[in-house]
């Protein structure tokens, strides 16, 4: 560096060392873009946790129901909610929401799963699509395709194609979920992120007079829960099978 | 004379308490946790009198106001918390712990009867005695109250005059627990109502089994109001 | 007047433009590397995969034979009948076949249980994936592995120990905790239940099973190679890798409807009327 005050020379050595400082900074920045992207997800946009119902759980009020869900269909359907129960059927929406086990949330990416412990696999809310599947493709499934997408702090999910017989297809506080069926959920944490509100909305032109709305709290259970993966359901157990299909009990009998 | 008898009082006591033994291992032992599962309810729908069917709305009330005070629930909802039951079974008592808040349940099988009528303290889990018939353990509960979560599955509720009889049996080795509970009422039912439980015994409990039940305001709006 | 920045004499222009210069691409480029995010190669294991004949065997059998015999000890040998097992794909439990061909119209039960084989649901068919997709989400605690034809896998991230041994019934499906070696995955699993290994292995509780889950540098195929290791079963630890595609973009699971009540699920199809 001939010719160069001194002064400049420091200047150029402070350069440098800027320069390299930078450059850290850059292919720091470059490898944590890398990284689980979902480390900063914020906590009160971050779902993912353990999740059950409580005794208290439940806010559902009767459904407005059309004259033509008469008592015979709600009878009808019924029947085939035991069924599928008897046949260990997966148990689809919304039932899966509320099946007596915790559900694992876990939010991704791409996607949120919800996973429940009982034989009925789980549910994904895609965030990486803002359209439901075509019609002409998507095959009609017991929980629909859902879709999702954040409106501030709460997330939003709106599901289409159900099918219409499969699972358990009753809704709490009325009607049942029909190939027309259309749901909306809003998922928010409350509480510091302890509670979990989920109000789920469904509309059916066959089904509902006024779209039908009712929530529930789940509650955070500790992250060193540990969930009993796949409760096992055996449709060919014969005692099993004679308890939910035999007579109704009656008194004195001992539950033979 | 005297030492004969005395010797043969000796011999049958200690004959009778050397059986009580034998004989209390050969009852099954209901203790473990015990949980339901979609497939546990055998519910048939109950024949409720009118003036229970026109009631019905206003207990839903109460027993939303009981939940949101974080009032203890009681009978029968104690065996249906959507959590597991805690059992255990001793020589002379099985105590019954649910997660929901609840008093613990009490079945006395040390061979009591009832209290009078006049001694006995109406509670949300009524006083209940047991006892053997074969395998089975019937449980005879009066002395109910009409506070906490009164709705009885398949419909009605319980009231004071309320009468329940349950019967409790084992079944795969073990593994079932089946409870047919009876209810008897006038003012609720016009004839008695029955449903069955079968729980599955569980091994492993990962979840906590306390609930810090706080009541305020937003519990309250929450269990009252519409969801918007 | 003299005016410095960071102690460089910014009165001198050379230096001033020196600094721009060098100094730019550091402001730019993060924001370059985010505006280009989405076309770079996605090395995340997050998504849908379906598993890849790599060898082109066509059937399940070929591809089990691409995989090495597992060298089992004398003892594991012996309970195995000697000789290696098969390597394990999607099956159902198969009734009894008729001496005589039933007449047209009458099926043939091909199937006692259906829809409650071991593989379905329970996770079996998670360690050994067959041709059903399977879709993973990943989160900071946990990464979840689910498969289309039953089983959900809890892959926990949050440094909890595994459960002591005994302590817990086990599952098909097994324990398991992972950690992140750059973008792979490294699963370690205990706690599964007693069976057969791809290869002709076996595993009890106690056999440990790790897994890589590794994306291709064009982030379109996802390799998890398979190590089973437990010195009463095996000579040395047993490997063997699985290849899969990854679905494209807007993929979705499938649901795999299986009604037991169904009498279909039991039989093949109907003998039609033959002519004379």
């Amino acid at each position: 560096m001939r010719g160069l005050k001194a002064g400049h020379m420091r200047s150029y050595r402070v350069a440098a060392i800027v320069l390299g400082a930078g450059i850290a900074a850059l292919f720091s920045y470059v490898a944590s873009a890398q990284t689980r992207e979902t480390a900063g997800t914020p906590a009160s946009r971050d779902l993912s946790g353990f999740w059950e119902l409580s005794f208290d759980s439940r806010r559902v009020p009767d459904a407005n129901l059309l004259s033509a869900v008469t008592r015979a269909v709600r009878a009808e359907r019924a029947k085939r909610d035991a069924y599928a129960i008897r046949w260990c059927n997966l148990l689809g929406m919304p039932f899966v929401m509320d099946s007596g086990r915790p559900l694992d949330i876990r939010q991704g990416r791409t996607a949120v799963i919800i996973v429940p412990e009982n034989a009925s696999g789980p549910r994904y809310l895609y965030l990486d699509r803002s359209t439901h599947i075509g019609e002409e493709i998507f095959d009609p499934t017991a929980y629909g395709d859902s879709i999702a997408h954040w409106e501030g702090d709460t997330l939003v999910a709106d599901t289409i194609g159900f099918h219409p017989d499969r699972g358990i297809t009753t809704i709490p506080g009325g009607g049942h979920r029909s190939a027309t069926s259309h749901l909306v959920e809003r998922y928010r944490l409350l509480q510091g992120g302890q509670v979990l509100s989920v109000v789920f909305t469904w509309t059916d032109p066959k089904v509902f007079r006024t779209p039908h709305t009712y929530e529930f709290r789940y509650y955070r259970l500790p992250a060193d829960y540990e969930p009993r993966t796949w409760l096992p359901c055996d449709p060919f157990d014969d005692g099993r099978g004679q308890f939910l299909e035999g007579p109704a009990p009656r008194a004195g009998a001992g539950g033979k | 004379m005297r030492c004969a008898l005395a010797v043969l009082l000796a011999v049958c006591t200690v004959t009778l308490a050397a059986q009580r033994p034998a004989e209390s291992a050969q009852r099954p032992d209901f203790s473990g946790y015990w949980e339901l599962r979609l497939d546990s309810f055998r519910v048939p729908r109950a024949a409720l009198t009118p003036q229970s069917t026109a009631a019905a709305e206003s207990q839903a009330k109460k027993d939303a106001e009981a939940l949101s005070r974080c009032a203890l629930i009681g009978m029968p909802a104690v065996m249906d918390d959507r959590s597991a039951l805690d059992v255990r079974h001793a020589p002379t008592v099985i105590g019954m712990v649910a997660k929901s808040p609840s008093s613990a349940r009490y079945i006395y099988i040390d061979g009591r009867s009832h209290p009078a009528a006049d001694e006995l303290e109406p509670t949300t889990n009524g006083h209940s005695i047991g006892r053997w018939d074969g395998d089975t353990l019937v449980v005879d509960t009066v002395g109910f109250n009409d506070r906490g979560v009164t709705r009885i599955p398949g419909g009605g509720h319980r009231t004071p005059a309320s009468h329940l009889v349950e019967r409790y049996r084992l079944h795969e080795d073990g593994q079932r627990l089946s409870v047919v509970f009876t209810w008897e009422d006038p003012s609720v039912f016009q004839r008695p109502h029955s449903y069955e439980f079968r729980y599955y015994k569980v091994s492993e409990i990962s979840e906590p089994r306390v609930i810090n039940c706080v009541p305020n305001a937003e519990r309250t709006r929450f269990l009252s109001g519409v969801p918007q | 007047m003299s005016l410095t920045c960071w102690g460089v004499d910014m009165a001198v222009p050379r230096l001033r433009v020196t600094m721009l210069l060098l100094l730019l691409p550091t402001v730019l480029v993060p924001g370059t590397v985010h505006a280009q995010a989405p076309s770079a190669p996605d090395r995340h294991i997050e998504g849908h995969w379906v598993r890849k004949d790599v060898g082109g065997a066509g059937n399940f059998g070929g591809l089990a034979n691409q995989i090495p015999p597992a060298q089992l000890t004398p003892e594991a040998a012996a309970g195995r009948g000697g000789g290696p097992g098969r390597a394990g794909g999607p099956g159902r439990g198969g009734g009894q076949q008729p001496s005589t061909p039933n007449a047209a119209g009458v099926p043939y039960i091909v199937v006692e249980r259906p829809c409650a084989n071991p593989g379905r649901g329970n996770g079996a068919l998670l360690i050994n994936p067959d041709s059903g997709g399977i879709h993973i989400i990943e989160h900071k605690d946990e990464v979840i592995l689910a498969g289309e034809r039953g089983g959900v896998r809890h892959i926990y991230l949050d440094a909890r120990p595994h459960p002591a041994p005994g302590s817990r019934v086990p599952v098909n499906a097994g324990h398991s905790l992972g950690r992140y070696e750059g973008d792979a995955l490294i699963v370690d699993t205990i706690g599964l239940t007693p069976g057969g290994v791809a290869g002709g292995g076996l595993r009890t509780a106690e056999t440990r099973l790790r897994e890589r889950l590794e994306v291709s540098p064009d982030g379109k195929t996802m390799t998890i190679t398979y190590t089973w290791e437990d010195p009463k079963i095996y000579q040395k630890p047993h490997t063997y890798s699985y290849v899969f595609d990854r679905l494209p973009s807007g993929s979705y699971a499938f649901e795999d409807w299986c009604d037991a009540g169904d009498p279909i699920e039991k039989q093949s199809i109907v003998p039609p009327p033959q002519k004379p």
